[in-house]
């Protein structure tokens, strides 16, 4: 499968990527974008399976580019792994498609819990 | 109507040892510093605007600054670059910020990150309420929480 991780930071896309991997989901084909407006065009391009995007980020936030998906007939699941995770932004999340949201600071057994019935049991 | 408050010290704590026991596990725990220190050069702040209005801000040493560039990415210190420094203080206040804004009143909004080598200085009306000062690895790590004295809406420069 093909995931598409959208994180402004760097830093936090290797640490996602590398959680992905001690969570047991290795294998998959990593794709990288750096703001919602980039995560757009790649969706559009690339048609990942699954898309894990941070929230607050420059250019497109995570919640924009959720809104201009499925605004635009693409239903690709969609996951925040983000820095706040309240019950208000939960809520959004829900209402706007998402099928989860990871708060920052995560674990593997976090990844693994939403992840498994996604992309299937860690190998 | 902005609502002027601050988050209980032990809750500021908790957020802190969570990231560093999550993303910055080497083997060495953050912990109460004896004291305050002076070697401090590196700040990373962001601000949260709305019902509740704050600056949070993560000052470090050159060192512990590294040290959280060199972890949160898996390398070894030396190969740590100053854009990796800048971006990784950058997620780290970020994830600080985030966590102490869900514990409090909203709706409120993030800003995104500032990172600065040297002070960040609230340019507003600001008074810090909350400090903790922390060691890991021997080096210091202090965290500050600043809100409106007056009400007045936060923003902040590098200096």
């Amino acid at each position: 499968m093909k995931i598409l991780v959208v994180d402004d930071s760097r830093v936090m896309r290797q640490i996602v990527i590398r959680t992905l991997r001690q969570s047991g989901h290795a294998g998959h084909d990593i794709v990288e974008a750096e703001n919602g407006r980039m995560a757009f065009d790649m969706i559009t391009a690339e048609a990942p399976d699954l898309v894990l995007s941070d929230w607050n980020m420059p250019e497109m936030t995570g919640i924009d580019l959720l809104g201009a998906l499925r605004g635009a007939g693409i239903g690709v699941p969609f996951g925040f792994v983000t820095s706040e995770g309240s019950p208000a932004m939960r809520e959004q999340a829900e209402a706007a498609g998402a099928s989860f949201l990871v708060a920052k600071p995560f674990t593997a057994e976090t990844f693994d819990e939403v992840l498994t019935p996604l992309l299937g049991a860690a190998r | 109507m902005t609502v002027v408050a601050e988050p209980a010290l032990g809750d500021l704590h908790t957020v802190v040892e969570e990231v560093w026991s999550t993303f910055l596990a080497d083997g060495n725990p953050i912990l109460p510093a004896d004291g305050p220190s002076e070697d401090l050069h590196w700040t990373a702040a962001i601000t949260v605007t709305g019902e509740w209005e704050a600056q949070i801000s993560v000052i470090l040493s050159e060192a512990a600054a590294r040290g959280v560039g060199a972890t949160m990415l898996a390398i070894d210190d030396e190969a740590c670059s100053l854009a990796d420094v800048r971006d990784a203080l950058g997620e780290l206040v970020n994830i600080v910020g985030g966590n102490v804004k869900s514990l409090m009143p909203g709706p409120s909004v993030l800003s995104l990150p500032l990172v600065g080598h040297g002070d960040i200085t609230p340019t507003s009306d600001l008074t810090p309420v909350r400090r903790l000062d922390l060691a890991w690895r021997g080096e210091p790590v202090v965290v500050v929480v600043h809100v409106p004295s007056q009400g007045s809406s936060s923003t902040a420069t590098a200096t």
